[in-house]
């Protein structure tokens, strides 16, 4: 009876709240200015009304208040996924540099020494070697020599690889102890530091100055208003997918490597590649974009400062690649797993690939096999390399890096020899080089007091977004697949139109493309009228609270 | 190597020699911009990456540091007259991959060379102005057909 009431007055209501409404703008608005105000004047050609038609919605994914929402709104336009260009942190097919220069805005730096921020730790770093020297050197000997591990291998890598990997990760994690033991007392950050074994590092962003896919402009060919438009730059979606052996990630950041302002150097230019991933060797794959730092957001330490990362994939390469090639695969590999890493904290403080970081980001970065180790330091400066963006972004990212050095040179009769201190001085550098607050604020584009959906109040729209999201990013199948195209209706139903006569059912029929379908364009979970509010409800479908975007 | 089969060895003169084997590589166009050293062929259907690595190093002792294969599908197409649809037969592509420090270019087969064009708007000339005087010799007898004349 209540409920009736309320329903019945609801209408006076809200009509009693429009005409408030507009009568308090009409009082503000004064019809007569004494300079005349004309609206900005706009460029109507179709590429800038498509130009702000983008601009609008990463306007709008700049304006979403949590960390989810906002990797839900990047995956919003699809709904099987995007068809993203897998770089995998260990796959780097022949004369791949170029091409990962380009996909990161990497400038990449051979250094021998490390960069001078690590000078003041000098000191400290020559007694702690000392200090640490026999212990390393008895953990390599009987990680080597003295213990036979039993490794399970599974079928989805070559063994070899596994096999190496499996080595390296259990030296790394004698290393790691004997380092950060020895420096907890010395310095506060090591103890506060959180330490993954194996995390799940992907990251996702889009591409642009790469060429259009022959298929697209043949495609594009076939209508009239699209001939002359039929190389129209394309964004290519990007994931990262990467397993590092041990990282070791801090509540504050690492200082910057360089200043911020010698972000848009132009001695960093990096040239672009645009040959289609395909003719490298990178090939592409339906997915939702997903950023995983190796955590879920909320986390307290969420600042990457050392991951360690196996070089077993050098072992499963032709011969015919050369030892040179093999040592840009190591470059490659670390530019890779550092902006990915890198790239997917900062998508956890709220920017995306379509609204650029405001600060830099630096991660240090060790590749091994337990014998030799190369060190890098990546400074991350921009993150926006989408085909608006692609040319007119004057910053580019920094990595610099060491060739491979060995820390010891044998093992003989269970004792290593010739332990070489300054490339294991270089490892406690890394470890010295102390994060530290930045005075600037760290997640402008997220809400003040909503950051991440378990800040939501309200219990329905917080458990909705959290089982979406975390299903988005699982990337499961669908449970119902795409809809699949046969060749004997491609041969005789598409190609040549011998079946007219047949009722239309399939998409392709109606001309629609099921992979344009929005993540959104669903039926929501039917509500049984059991369940629903007594006494009566019209209701059928439960609420979704998808981002608009 | 080739696929045929051959009648089994005998002693004596004359041998069996091989003068047309079955693998064969025809280098193509690429069809999109790729690496520049990267080099595009089309090949016979049985061979594997190894045959087209020994194929170039030992034949054209040229450098191989990958291969890669695919074989696209044929095209269909009406047969004409018929009306049926037949396939084209399928095509093995071979990427070979050269070392980084060479560069491939596709050659200008029919390249035109100066003057060529000069001489074939001059026959063209020529003939035109034929034409026009035998149309001109003929203009009050247009229905005799032209081997019909003096």
């Amino acid at each position: 009876m209540r409920l009736l009431r309320i329903n019945g007055t609801f209408p006076k209501l809200r009509k009693l709240i429009c005409r408030r409404y507009a009568q308090a703008i009409q009082a503000e608005e004064n019809e007569y200015t004494e300079t005349p105000v004309y609206p900005p004047i706009l460029d109507m050609s179709l590429q800038a009304r498509k130009l702000r038609e983008r601009e609008t919605i990463h306007k709008k994914i700049e304006n979403i208040n949590t960390v989810e929402e906002k990797q839900i709104a990047l995956n919003m336009p699809r709904y099987y996924g995007w068809q993203c260009v897998i770089l995998h942190d260990d796959k780097v097919p022949y004369n791949a540099l170029p091409l990962v220069q380009h996909y990161t805005r990497t400038s990449f730096k051979n250094i021998d020494k490390l960069p001078d921020i690590y000078t003041q730790s000098s000191s400290v770093a020559d007694s702690v070697v000392q200090e640490i020297k026999p212990y390393i050197e008895e953990c390599i000997a009987i990680e080597n020599e003295g213990v036979e591990h039993n490794i399970v291998t599974s079928v989805h890598k070559p063994e070899q690889q596994q096999i190496e990997n499996a080595k390296t990760r259990n030296i790394v994690k004698q290393i790691n102890r004997i380092i950060s033991n020895n420096l907890t007392d010395k310095v506060s950050h090591i103890l506060s530091s959180q330490v993954d074994y194996d995390p799940r590092h992907e990251a996702f962003w889009f591409i642009g100055g790469v060429d259009v896919p022959n298929n697209v402009v043949n495609w594009r060919k076939k209508f009239k208003w699209l001939k002359d438009r039929a190389h129209e730059p394309l964004d290519r979606p990007v994931q990262y997918l990467g397993s590092p052996l041990l990282t070791i990630r801090n509540q504050l950041p690492l200082k910057p490597v360089i200043p911020y302002s010698e972000a848009e150097n132009p001695e960093f230019k990096v040239p672009v590649y645009s040959c289609v991933p395909e003719t490298v060797g990178y090939y592409s794959n339906y997915r939702h974009g997903t950023n995983i730092p190796g955590f879920w957001p909320g986390d307290f330490d969420e600042f990457g400062m050392l991951s360690y990362h196996g070089r077993g994939h050098l072992l499963d390469r032709s011969e015919s690649y050369g030892a040179e090639d093999n040592l840009e695969a190591l470059h490659c590999q670390a530019i890779k797993a550092s902006f990915g890493w890198l790239l997917a904290q900062a998508n956890y403080k709220g920017f995306t690939t379509y609204n650029d970081l405001t600060y830099p980001l630096v991660t240090q970065t060790v590749i091994t096999n337990g014998h030799l180790m190369s060190f890098y330091v990546y400074q991350l400066n921009t993150i926006t390399m989408h085909s608006d963006k692609v040319d007119n972004n004057p910053k580019y990212n920094i990595c610099f890096g060491t060739k491979p050095l060995a820390l010891y040179d044998s093992i003989e009769n269970g004792k290593v020899k010739g332990l070489n201190e300054d490339v294991l001085k270089m490892l406690v550098q890394f470890y010295l080089n102390a994060p530290e607050e930045r005075d600037h604020e760290m997640a402008p584009f997220l809400g003040k007091e909503e950051q991440i959906i378990a800040d939501i109040e309200d219990d329905n729209r917080r458990c909705w977004l959290e089982s979406t999201y975390k299903h988005i990013v699982s990337n499961r199948p669908k449970h119902l697949l795409p809809p699949e195209l046969y060749l004997w209706e491609k041969i005789y139903k598409i190609k040549f139109n011998t079946r007219f006569f047949e009722a239309k059912r399939k998409p392709f029929e109606f001309d629609i493309n099921p992979f344009n379908r929005r993540l959104d364009d669903h039926l929501p979970p039917y509500i049984p009228k059991v369940l629903r509010p007594y006494p009566r409800s019209k209701k059928k479908f439960e609420t979704t609270y998808y981002p608009k975007v | 190597m080739s696929t045929r089969w051959y009648p089994i060895y005998q002693k004596g003169n004359p041998q069996l020699r091989v003068f047309l084997p079955n693998f064969w590589m025809k280098l193509v166009r690429p069809e999109g911009r790729q690496q520049p050293s990267k080099v595009t062929f089309h090949c016979s259907i049985e061979m594997t990456k190894h045959d087209v690595k020994n194929y170039i190093e030992k034949i054209y002792n040229v450098p191989v540091v990958d291969v890669k294969t695919r074989i696209a599908m044929g095209k269909f197409r009406k047969d004409i007259g018929k009306g049926y649809i037949v396939k084209d037969d399928d095509v093995k592509f071979a990427y070979v991959t050269l070392p980084k420090t060479m560069k491939f270019d596709f050659p200008n087969i029919f390249e035109k060379k100066k003057g060529d064009g000069d001489d074939d708007m001059k026959s063209l000339d020529e003939a035109k102005k034929s034409f026009k005087n035998y149309i001109e010799r003929n203009k009050d007898r247009s229905d005799v057909p032209s081997w019909f004349s003096i």
